[in-house]
C-alpha cells in the first residue's frame, strides 16, 4: 500500500476521495429524504380504505423491492432520458436530447427504492399503535391532525426508528451503484483513482473505510434518536 | 399554488438548460473512461490525461470544432451516448460487429494485438511458435500451426480475461474447448488473480501490457506466444458516435487520416504506449 498517494493537493488523491465521500453523503441524505416522503405516502395508501389506493401502493412496493437497484438506475437513467427526449420532440419539435442532472437522477433512483422499503416500515409502525388509543382520541373529539400530532406521530416515530435506521444504511450503500451514471461519489472516485494509478488495493481499502466511517457515525446518531424517542416509555 | 409555479419554472429551467441539439453542432462532447491508463486516465487533481485525451484535442483542432471531454464509467458508456449525454466516445473501444449494431464508428486510430501474459516462474517454456503475429481473419498454414501449439500448451489451463471484451470472445471461439475461461470485471482483479496463481495465464491488450511489464508492478509477468489481431479481436480502436451521426464519424475519419499522414498519430502512440500502436494505412 502506497500511502503517499493519499495525500492532499495536486499529487495526492486524498482530497478527491473526501470529496467523493461528501457526494455520497449528500446524495444519500437527499435520497433518504425522498424515500421518507414516498414511504409515508405509500404507507398512507396501503392503510387506506379504498381498494385502488391499496393496489397502487402494493404495485409500487412489490415492483421496486423486487427488482435490483442497478436495474432501476438503468431504467430511469437510460430509459428515462430517451423517453424525455421523445416527449420534448413531441412538445417542442426539433431533434434533441433532454438530460436531467446526474445528481437528480441518482437521487430519484435511490430514493424511489428507499421509499418502497420505508413504506413497509412505516406501515408496520402505524399498525403497532394500539387501535384503542385512536378510538379514544376520536371519542374525546380530536381532529385528524391533532391525532396525528399527539397520538400517532410520536409513537410511529418510535416504532419506525430501528427499521428506518436500517434503511438509511441500505440507502447509503446503494448510492455506490449510481457510479454507473457518472456521479463522482466514493465508488466512482476510487475506480478512477485505481485505474489511473494502478493501485487498486489502496483506493478500494480507503473506499471501504470511508463507507464504514459514514455508517458508524450515522449508527450512533440513530441510537441516540431511538433513546430520545423512547424516553416516555418505561423500560422493562 | 405560487410555490408550484416557481417549482415548475425551476424544473423547466433545469431541463432546458441541459437541452442540447445534436444537428449542426459546433461544439461536441466526447466521453472517455478516465480509468484505463495509458489510453485515458485521471491525474490526482482530477484532470483527464492519456493517449486518447491528447488525440481528441488534435482531431478536434483538425475538424475545427470546439470540444469538451467528460469522464464516464465503462458500464453504460454506450447507453449514455444513445441517451444524448455526449456525442462521441474515445475510450479504447474496439470496433466489433456487435457494437456496430448499436453505434457508428470512425475509421480505426489504433490497433493493438492481444497477447498472453503469464507469471515469470510459471514457465510455459514449451510455448514456442514460429510466427510472432496471427491475423485471425486471413489465417495461413504457419499461423494455423501456431494456433495448434497454443491450444495444446494451454490445454486444461485456466485463462483469465476481462468480461465482455474482444479477448473473452476470442477465447470462447478459439480455445473454448481446451481451456477454462475466467472473466473479470476489472483489469485489477484479473491481475490480482494472475499474481496469486488462481489463473495460469491472462489474455489482454498489448497496449496495456507492454508499458505495464516495464513498470515496477509488472516485473513478475512476461508475454508468451504470438500477438493476435482481427477476427473476433476486432478491427482496431475507433471513435464511436450515435448511429445517426454518420457525418460526425466521417469528420473523425478524415481527421484521423490527416493525423496518420503527418505522423502525429504515431508520435502520440509511441509517447503513451512505448511502442507504435497507431493505425498505419
Amino acid at each position: 500500500m502506497d500511502l503517499s498517494l493519499l495525500g492532499f493537493g495536486i499529487d495526492g488523491w486524498g482530497d478527491e476521495m473526501l470529496r467523493g465521500a461528501f457526494m455520497t453523503l449528500l446524495v444519500s441524505i437527499a435520497a433518504y429524504g425522498l424515500g421518507i416522503i414516498l414511504g409515508a405516502l405509500g404507507a398512507f395508501l396501503k392503510l387506506s380504505r379504498f381498494f385502488l389506493c391499496r393496489l397502487l401502493a402494493d404495485i409500487y412496493t412489490t415492483i421496486v423491492r423486487g427488482i435490483p437497484e442497478l436495474l432501476i438506475i438503468y431504467l430511469v437513467f437510460f430509459g428515462g432520458g430517451i423517453m424525455l427526449a421523445k416527449i420534448s420532440t413531441l412538445l417542442f419539435g426539433g431533434q434533441g436530447f433532454v438530460n436531467l442532472p446526474v445528481f437528480v437522477t441518482g437521487m430519484m433512483c435511490i430514493g424511489f427504492s428507499s421509499g418502497a422499503y420505508s413504506a413497509e416500515v412505516i406501515r408496520g409502525a402505524v399498525l403497532a399503535v394500539p387501535k384503542g388509543q385512536i378510538e379514544a382520541a376520536k371519542a374525546i373529539g380530536m381532529t385528524p391532525f391533532t391525532r396525528l400530532k399527539r397520538i400517532l406521530g410520536p409513537q410511529v416515530a418510535r416504532y419506525a426508528l430501528p427499521g428506518m435506521g436500517n434503511i438509511w444504511q441500505l440507502t447509503l450503500k446503494h448510492t455506490s451503484m449510481i457510479s454507473v451514471i457518472g456521479l463522482v461519489e466514493i465508488m466512482r472516485q476510487s475506480a478512477v483513482a485505481s485505474g489511473s494509478t494502478r493501485e487498486p488495493f489502496t483506493f478500494y481499502a480507503v473506499a471501504g473505510l470511508l463507507y464504514l466511517g459514514l455508517t458508524s457515525i450515522s449508527n450512533q446518531g440513530f441510537s441516540r434518536a431511538e433513546k430520545w424517542a423512547a424516553k416516555g416509555v418505561r423500560s422493562e | 399554488m405560487k410555490k408550484l409555479v416557481i417549482a415548475s419554472i425551476v424544473l423547466f429551467g433545469i431541463i432546458s438548460m441541459t437541452f442540447s441539439a445534436s444537428a449542426g453542432q459546433k461544439k461536441i462532447t466526447i466521453a472517455t473512461e478516465g480509468a484505463y491508463a495509458p489510453w485515458n486516465f485521471s491525474s490526482a487533481d482530477g484532470k483527464l490525461d492519456g493517449f486518447e485525451v491528447e488525440l481528441a484535442a488534435d482531431l478536434c483542432k483538425r475538424m475545427g470544432v470546439e470540444y469538451e471531454m467528460v469522464p464516464q464509467a465503462w458500464d453504460g458508456i454506450i447507453p449514455s451516448l444513445q441517451a444524448g449525454k455526449y456525442d462521441a466516445i474515445m475510450a479504447g473501444m474496439t470496433i466489433t460487429e456487435k457494437r456496430k449494431k448499436a453505434v457508428s464508428f470512425s475509421r480505426y486510430y489504433a490497433a493493438t494485438p492481444s497477447v498472453f501474459i503469464v507469471l515469470n516462474e510459471n514457465g510455459f517454456d514449451n510455448l514456442k511458435t514460429e510466427v510472432d503475429a496471427i491475423t485471425l481473419d486471413a489465417i495461413n498454414p504457419e499461423e494455423e500451426k501456431a494456433m495448434a501449439v497454443l491450444s495444446k500448451e494451454f490445454n486444461g489451463k485456466v485463462i483469465g480475461c476481462q468480461a465482455a471484451t474482444i479477448q473473452e470472445k476470442f477465447l470462447q471461439q478459439y480455445l473454448g474447448k481446451s481451456v477454462e475461461i475466467k472473466s473479470y470485471d476489472t483489469q485489477e482483479n484479473l491481475e490480482l488473480d494472475l499474481q496469486s496463481g488462481r489463473i495460469d495465464a491472462a489474455l489482454g491488450a498489448m497496449s496495456y501490457w507492454v508499458p505495464r511489464l516495464k513498470s515496477d508492478k509488472g516485473k513478475g509477468f512476461k508475454i508468451v506466444g504470438p500477438g493476435m489481431t482481427k477476427g473476433p479481436l476486432g478491427e482496431g480502436v475507433g471513435v464511436a458516435v450515435r448511429q445517426t451521426d454518420t457525418e460526425l464519424a466521417g469528420m473523425f475519419s478524415k481527421a484521423i487520416n490527416e493525423a496518420i499522414a503527418d505522423g502525429t498519430l504515431s508520435r502520440l502512440a509511441i509517447k503513451w504506449f512505448t511502442f507504435d500502436a497507431s493505425a498505419k494505412e
